[in-house]
């Protein structure tokens, strides 16, 4: 296989041009903003928020798909996989729900944040076995309780009244624009810390890959390890919840399109996916913003639709490439 | 020199059943010995202890002269290496990054690797013959070539001591040869400890020194390969009859013996079996293995010599089930037991109901066919009211009737009816 170092350079590359593309993006035709003028200056910030959002709401899944892709040595592991999405969503709709969010903008991210965290922590109690967790165990607790969210999920919007009922869907299909500033700052925060523990412990995933076993052989604390990239890759899936809700698709297509194109090793595979899901996210968030003009539509259809068939046609090309049957 | 490895009194297992009993081993430095045994025998949870995946509950475990507890996991991966049956990686590593795992204590998390490691690196796929194939995902190596890749892996980590875990039990003859080279080459030219679990017991004793046969979590014998392959312990561990026979160099080979062996059809003889209640299922089995032509009976129907006999399409003459024999169903028996070379009787009691069967055996006997009485217990066997039964064995015994207590009897005995093997050239 030729190895393809040179695609996180052009993705480096890319980062300016899509990233400075999508501040200029307006509801309509590309537009420049004056910074000089008032409305100029409070479009562009607001636009900024939202492509920063945007770029780290995406990172923060593509990174989190790489890390449980390698802990769960599964193909089929996504950020949400061990049932952050349904306690996220279920926060979420608990504090629309309840009304609670009159009491403050933070309070409908921050419900979901923590929900999103007690079911992973419950997540991960359900699937150890005498304090370690196996494999299988997790990812079979996290259908479970996935499925058992998703029910109280249903109940709450069948009880909910209409309005309540959209701002929980609205919720749920995922958007960038509610992001305010310190949320952004925090939840990017977040994201940076626990991506950067994560790949100070690339090699060890890479090790991990071989199974718990090998890597206890060459070195590693295998069980130290795993909790580390849970902890982390959920802390990272949480934190973009809370920026956006559920976005689907990114965090389960950008590891395997980046892994077939410079191969597993974590250490480059981590940065360039995080890289990749970030501009995918804005380029889908500039693309959800124009088409529907002036109306909007939800970026995680968006990256569910592009999502969808560039995986199924992807797979078929790449069988021996990223991933091994 | 201290040893390699110093096991005193290890127990270990699994929930509450110990797999390890006290074991107690010493291997020096340099040596390279076979740890062989039957499955379940506990060789992979010795090597499981002694890379600390698995706790000793009790004993002490040193490697090098220091205690196992006292060895941080990054120093352990640069004493210890294992080399698995089969390593797997669901991605698509290339063979140098996965053989550069084998650095992965001594690399630093911020830098990339220093150009130290990567000549060691460098020289482990040199070592196994790898260099070629350092660009090539892994996954689509052979069996071999993963089987080098992994020793490679081990080999990068730089360790006094190599622990092998059936390397080559998905491999062909000709790859295990040369994996097991490339360990001797390990062993003698970079003075490397060798552990080698295996199945193999002719290659482990064409390669080590020095045996050891685990059963049931402990050391049967521990020594040079003609002083652990003999064929007593073997049946006793294995349960099964092996051949030990110098080979042209004069290192023990092991050969199964199989039993019954396959007879040409031409020369199956037809036996007839006297059984019931469960005495003769084995003995008909056997007989059929070995392609005899078996008929068997009077039995009663829905006995379970009778479900076996008709398992195994033996003819058969049956009678209604809980009766006493009677006379038709003993003029079938008749007729089978008469073309019958020979006629088998086993470990059966016998009572007024079956007590006619033995007229079979008696009328067999009398017109110079072979007749083979199992003779266990025989007084604990007569049932009948006037205690008929026993003094009829007796005599048949006494008029050349051949006793047999244990299968592989009877197996003889038929091999002497047979006519010899021809004679090579």
């Amino acid at each position: 296989m030729k190895k393809k170092n040179w695609i996180p350079w052009v993705l480096l590359a890319l980062a300016p041009l899509v990233l400075g593309g999508a501040l200029l993006i307006g509801p309509t035709a590309v537009e420049w903003l004056d910074p000089r003028t008032e409305l100029g200056q409070a479009l562009l910030l607001l636009r900024l928020n939202r492509v920063l959002a945007g770029f780290a709401v995406g990172a923060a899944l593509a990174g989190a798909g790489v890390v449980l892709q390698a802990l769960l040595r599964n193909p089929l592991a996504e950020p949400y996989v061990l049932g952050v999405s349904s306690g996220a969503a279920l926060g979420a709709a608990l504090a629309i729900f309840f009304g609670w969010t009159a009491w403050g903008a933070l309070v409908l991210p921050v419900s979901a944040f923590a929900l999103g965290l007690a079911t992973m922590a419950l997540v991960y109690a359900l699937g150890s076995h005498q304090g370690s967790p196996s494999l299988y165990g997790l990812l079979l607790s996290g259908v479970i309780v996935s499925a058992v969210g998703s029910s109280l999920l249903l109940l709450l919007l069948s009880l909910s009244s209409v309005e309540g009922l959209h701002s929980i869907t609205w919720w749920m299909l995922g958007n960038l624009q509610a992001a305010s500033d310190p949320l952004l700052a925090g939840c990017g925060a977040l994201i940076v810390f626990a991506g950067g523990i994560v790949w100070l412990f690339a090699r060890e995933l890479d090790a991990l890959t071989l199974g718990r076993e090998m890597a206890h052989h060459l070195g590693a604390r295998p069980g130290l390890v795993v909790g580390l990239g849970l902890v982390c890759a959920t802390l990272m899936t949480a934190a973009a919840v809370a920026l956006a809700g559920l976005i689907g698709f990114v965090g389960l297509i950008v590891p395997h399109v980046v892994r077939s194109l410079i191969g597993p090793d974590h250490r480059r595979l981590l940065p360039a996916a995080a890289l990749a899901g970030g501009l995918l996210l804005v380029l889908c968030d500039a693309l959800a913003r124009t088409v529907a003009a002036p109306g909007e539509l939800p970026v995680g259809v968006v990256t569910a639709l592009l999502g969808g068939p560039f995986f199924i046609v992807g797979l078929r090309r790449r069988r021996k490439a990223g991933w091994v049957e | 020199m201290t040893p390699a490895i110093e096991l005193q009194g290890v127990t270990a297992g699994y929930r509450r059943q110990d797999v390890l009993h006290e074991l107690s081993l010493t291997v020096g430095a340099g040596e390279w010995v076979a740890l062989l045994g039957p499955n379940g025998a506990g060789k992979s949870t010795l090597l499981r202890v002694l890379t600390g995946l698995h706790p000793a509950t009790a004993g002490s475990v040193r490697l090098f002269g220091r205690d196992l507890c006292d060895i941080r996991p990054a120093e352990r991966a640069r004493l210890v290496a294992v080399v698995p049956q089969e390593l797997v990686t669901p991605m698509a590593y290339t063979v140098e990054e996965l053989v550069t795992l084998g650095r992965l204590t001594a690399l630093s998390r911020w830098a990339r690797p220093a150009a130290a490691d990567l000549r060691i690196v460098e020289r482990a796929l040199a070592y196994t013959d790898t260099l070629e194939l350092r660009d090539r995902p892994y996954d689509e190596l052979s069996g071999g070539e993963k089987q080098r890749a992994a020793i490679a892996l081990a080999l990068a980590q730089e360790p006094q001591l190599i622990l092998l875990d059936e390397p080559t039990a998905h491999l062909d003859i000709n790859h295990r040869l040369e994996i097991l080279q490339l360990i001797e080459r390990l062993n003698v030219e970079r003075k490397l400890t060798v552990l080698l679990a295996s199945h193999d017991l002719n290659l482990a004793a064409e390669f080590c020194g020095r045996l050891l046969l685990l059963d049931h979590g402990q050391i049967v014998a521990d020594g040079t390969p003609a002083a652990v392959l003999r064929e007593d312990r073997l049946r006793e561990v294995y349960h099964c009859d092996l051949l030990v026979r110098p080979d042209a160099a004069g290192t023990p080979a092991v050969v199964p013996d199989r039993k019954p062996r396959l007879i040409p059809p031409e020369q199956a003889l037809r036996i007839h079996v006297i059984c019931g209640g469960g005495s003769g299922a084995e003995l008909l089995r056997h007989l059929r293995l070995a392609g005899h032509h078996v008929t068997c009976g009077v039995l009663n129907a829905g006995d379970s010599d009778a479900r076996a006999a008709g398992a195994l399409d033996a003819e058969l003459a049956l009678e209604q089930p809980f009766s006493p024999i009677g006379a038709a169903a003993l003029d079938r028996a008749r007729q089978l037991a008469t073309r019958a070379a020979v006629v088998v009787l086993c470990d059966v009691p016998f009572g007024p109901g079956n007590l006619v069967n033995l007229a079979l055996a008696e009328e067999a006997l009398a017109r110079g066919a072979q007749v083979l009485v199992n003779s266990h217990q025989l007084d604990r066997r007569d049932f009948t009211l006037g205690r008929e039964a026993l003094p009829r064995l007796q005599q048949m015994l006494a008029r050349g009737a051949q006793p047999w207590l244990r299968l592989d009897e009877v197996h003889a005995r038929l091999a002497a009816l047979l006519p010899p093997p021809p004679s090579q050239g």
